[in-house]
């Protein structure tokens, strides 16, 4: 049974921790089982030496014994060790106990709905685990047992959700955690060919939108992330940057509000509706207009903000930052450089030399593939004047190269791009395949414009399965985008709902806290001490609920057999009659006395008597209908 | 060290003098305690662990399990309070040992409630209890024996009845004390060689008895009487029916007294006594006891030993 909960326990944990963890907890179940069958003694020396080997290995592969990761393995494998020399009473009760922390260890891994409900069984079992424990029978009312401990983990759900809501929540970690975790998947932060084109095959959620305002097109929708203003040939970087003041931007409208739900993404910039202005709490906005939180995102994490439109008119690029967007390696490319030179020479103006490229792209040979032959060196001379594919990230970079070559100041930007709207929770889900690389463009009085080369190529000759992600974009030639809409199956529908409730899970319980608290007592009307009125808050209604909930529960246990409630009520009429029935007095001898003392009684009630006899003490009798008969004799008194 | 022995003690002087010697005790509110037990303070600190690895990574399904862990601790006062409450305990009469056996505490536990109480646990402190259950509108028994060292009045020790059930946080328990002494009776011990029981037993002890064995005379038939004691060869003749009547001699009987045995250490000398009257009594023969302070006839019959005996267990 107990070896049975381990598993159960530790279960979860088996996928985050080092494999040879998970094969070390593992192999002690298996001795457990073994010893246990076989009935051998383990050697104490045995025991000793696995303790130290393992905090060896634990050393040895961490190199260290404190952290997430390290203490957690250590964790799982004492958990495993104490199953092990577990003998006692004591020793089990202790390994259960200990059973349910590690149980929430799992937690610090994943928070799904599915870990929750899987959890939720783990308690079931540990508390059934206790309640053998702590009866006769051992495990043998299995069922009973579970009952048991069903029954109580559902009554204190109600009171649990109250504790949530009402128990006062401290802001973030009480202490810096060594956390040398690996980065999540997602966009980062520098931009070689092929990096986003590798996200389009995870289908995770990067963050969920709910729109405050009206709702911009899928086509608007492009969510800023970072810029990319370095270029060594080959990866795009961020070039300098720095924090900036609201007094630095140029006036601006707002345009959409929205709220992001973002899930973790362990690095440290927010995305958001372009144009930014305005940084979430707690966050900077540098002045490429992007926004970056002081620390890495480890939870979920919600933000508001809106969406904006600059007025450029009149403002000049300042030369530093001229010269920052026209940086580009001093060699390399050179075809590139002078084809664009060429044809920058031929255009009106900026404006008209980008509509010429974009023609270009729209209607020569340029293929949207996610599989382009890989190129080594002068990637923009390969890829614009050679294989002329590629994902976003090639157009992107290829573009801002030759807006710079030929003298216009330009930046790659990436983020995600578009949304799948969720009409059952009404909300945009963005997923790490929508990632996107587009580019901005300083125009004179116009300011930054944004470019989407991506978006030029024709719809022909777009790779099949990447056509309705494409049609979302930029339509800089609106007339010939052709919609593929997907059908919509009672599939999709499901995942849609499925998402829904994830999202209200990730959104309203997961993501709960401080903040949450503070806003909705703040809606209350409590403004300053909300400490305080959590307290009476949490301590009324615990009062209340356990009074109610106790009254209740103590109440089931009054109620009473019903045969024994007429017996009663016979013994009562009896009394009115002036006959004192000692306590200790059983029905025998209640008909015996009535019979020596109360002749006249004795007739009318040992009938009744008899009948209550017949149904406690006689074996085979049809209780139910002795019970109407006992019943009627003893209303007719 | 001495003072907490101290004010232990005066504790329990305490209880004892509050606990009621009822034979049948009700279990309720006022007389049910409750504290959590180390399983409870050691889920208490793993809850706070819980709740606090929580904050630090402000990971809110923590807290949901830390505060599910918390509601359960908190309904077990509930759960564990219901499992002993409406208990009916009664004390059984106890029933009279020699010294040197056990004598035990019997207990009838009575549950009327429509609930299965479910490991109920009898001892005599609240750590060493043995576990019961009682179902549904049931009873259940239960029995304890402590060794009887000394003859006299056994005074059995406060009783515990606790439970745990369901998730061992939280002992409830309640104290009661059977109404009953037990009566001990010295231990029976061969005498090395016979005591002179027949000094001054046989004298003035010549009673006869009407009985079958030495005959005695010869009366009319009358219904009821034997009919192996019917003279057929007086009926042959046709004499009438006659009847023999037979006289039995009770010669063989016993006034033990404690005379006999003062020489004796005291509590040897009631062991002797105590031996010969069973002897006597084995023997179906009559026998009296003659006690300083007390005497009783001549008897015979298990009844007769009884009252005997408790003479010497409380003289």
């Amino acid at each position: 049974m107990l070896i049975a909960i381990q598993a159960v326990v530790l279960f979860p944990l088996w996928f985050e921790i080092p494999s040879w963890i998970t094969a070390a907890t593992i192999g002690l179940l298996i001795v457990k089982y073994l010893t246990y069958k076989f009935n051998i003694k383990l050697p104490s020396w045995f025991l000793l030496i696995f303790v130290f080997s393992a905090f060896i290995g634990i050393f040895a592969y961490f190199r260290t014994i404190s952290g997430r990761d390290a203490g957690v393995g250590l964790i799982c494998l004492m958990y495993g060790f104490k199953l092990l020399e577990s003998k006692s009473y004591r020793d089990a009760t202790l390994m259960l106990f200990i059973s349910f922390f590690i149980m929430v260890m799992a937690f610090l891994f994943n928070q799904s709905i599915a870990m929750g409900l899987y959890l939720l069984l783990a308690m079931l079992a540990i508390l059934s685990g206790i309640v053998a424990l702590n009866s006769i029978n051992g495990i043998k009312g299995l069922r009973h047992l579970s009952k048991l401990s069903g029954v109580a983990l559902l009554q204190a759900i109600p009171i649990m959700l109250v504790l949530f809501f009402l128990f006062p929540r401290l802001p973030g970690p009480l202490w810096a955690m060594p956390d040398k975790s690996q980065g999540g998947t997602g966009i980062s932060d520098s931009m070689s060919p092929g990096d986003i084109g590798s996200l389009t095959t995870f289908d995770d959620p990067a963050f969920r939108v709910k729109f405050d305002s009206a709702v911009p097109s899928a086509s608007e929708m492009y969510w800023r992330g970072m810029v990319f203003s370095n270029y060594d040939g080959f990866t795009w970087r961020e070039g300098s940057r720095s924090p900036t003041r609201t007094t630095n931007i140029p006036s601006f409208e707002t345009r959409y509000q929205y709220r992001v739900q973002m899930e973790p993404n362990k690095s440290r910039w927010l995305f958001g509706l372009e144009q930014l202005a305005t940084a979430p709490k707690d966050t900077y906005l540098f002045n490429d207009f992007t926004w970056r939180r002081p620390k890495k995102i480890i939870n979920q994490f919600n933000y508001s903000a809106e969406a904006v439109v600059y007025d450029y008119q009149g403002v000049v690029l300042s030369e530093f930052h001229r010269s920052v967007n026209l940086q580009l390696p001093r060699t390399g490319n050179p075809k590139s450089r002078e084809w664009a030179k060429t044809l920058f020479a031929q255009s009106r103006s900026t404006e008209d030399f980008i509509q010429r490229i974009l023609s270009i792209i729209n209607q020569q040979q340029y293929h949207y593939t996610l599989t382009p032959e890989v190129l080594e060196e002068d990637v923009v001379d390969g890829f614009w004047l050679g294989t002329r594919e590629g994902f976003c990230e090639h157009y992107a970079g290829a573009f801002v190269f030759m807006m710079r070559a030929a003298g216009v100041p330009a930046r790659v930007v990436t983020g995600y791009q578009g949304g799948e709207y969720n009409p059952y929770g009404d909300f945009y889900l963005i997923r790490q395949s929508d990632a996107h690389a587009w580019t901005e463009v300083w125009v004179d009085n116009k300011g930054w414009v944004r470019v989407d080369p991506t978006a030029a190529i024709h719809p022909s000759r777009i790779e099949e399965d990447l056509r309705p992600r494409a049609t979302r974009r930029d339509d800089w030639f609106s007339d010939k985008v052709v919609g593929f809409d997907l059908p919509q199956g009672f599939l999709q529908k499901l995942q849609m709902r499925w998402d829904a409730i994830k999202s209200f899970w990730d959104d309203s319980l997961m993501s709960y806290g401080q903040d949450e608290q503070h806003d909705w007592l703040s809606k209350l009307g409590i403004h300053s001490n909300q400490w305080r009125y959590l307290g009476y808050g949490l301590v009324v209604t615990l009062l209340l609920s356990s009074l109610l909930f106790g009254l209740w529960l103590l109440r089931k246990s009054i109620k009473r057999d019903p045969v024994e409630k007429y017996y009663e009520l016979l013994k009562q009429k009896l009394m009115k009659q002036g006959v004192s029935i000692p306590e200790h007095y059983g029905p025998q001898a209640i008909i015996e006395l009535l019979d020596k003392r109360y002749p006249q009684l004795h007739e009318k009630y040992s009938i009744a008597i008899k009948f209550y006899i017949g149904i406690r003490y006689k074996k085979e009798t049809d209780d139910e209908s002795w019970f109407k008969r006992f019943k009627a004799q003893v209303k007719t008194l | 060290m001495k003072l907490i022995g101290n004010i232990k003690k005066r504790f329990y002087n305490w209880i004892d003098a509050r606990l009621p010697a009822n034979p049948e005790i009700q279990l309720r509110q006022r007389n049910i305690y409750i504290l959590p037990t180390r399983y409870g303070w050691l889920m208490l600190a793993i809850i706070l662990l819980i709740l606090i690895a929580a904050t630090n990574y402000q990971n809110n399904m923590g807290f949901m399990a830390g505060f599910v862990l918390l509601a359960i601790g908190a309904l077990s006062i509930f759960y564990t309070y219901r499992n002993l409450r409406h208990l009916k305990i009664r004390v059984l009469k106890p029933q009279a040992v020699y010294a040197g056996d056990n004598v035990s505490l019997s207990l009838e536990v009575i549950n009327s409630t429509e609930q299965f109480r479910a490991s109920v646990g009898f001892g005599e402190t609240k750590k060493k209890t043995s576990l019961i259950d009682i179902p549904n509108s049931d009873k259940a028994y239960y029995q304890e024996s402590f060794p009887a060292h000394k003859r006299g009045w056994f005074v059995y020790p406060r009783m515990a009845v606790t439970s745990v059930f369901p998730f061992g946080i939280f002992q409830v328990w309640s104290w009661f004390k059977s109404p009953y002494k037990a009566l001990i009776y010295p231990k029976p011990i061969a005498p090395s060689s016979p005591l002179d029981a027949g000094v001054n037993g046989e004298e003035d002890g010549s009673t006869s008895v009407k009985g079958s064995e030495d005959f005695y005379s010869v009366k009319e038939y009358q219904p009821g009487d034997p009919l192996k004691q019917v003279m057929w060869k007086a009926f042959a003749r046709e004499r009438g029916i006659l009847t023999k009547e037979f006289e039995d001699k009770v010669g063989e009987q016993q006034l033990f007294s404690w005379q006999s045995v003062a020489h004796f250490e005291k509590e040897l000398a009631l062991s002797y006594l105590c031996h010969e009257l069973i002897e006597a009594n084995s023997k179906g023969i009559d026998f009296g006891l003659q006690m300083p302070s007390k005497k009783i006839d001549l008897g015979k019959g298990d009844k007769h030993l009884y009252q005997c005996l408790e003479v010497l267990a409380l003289f």
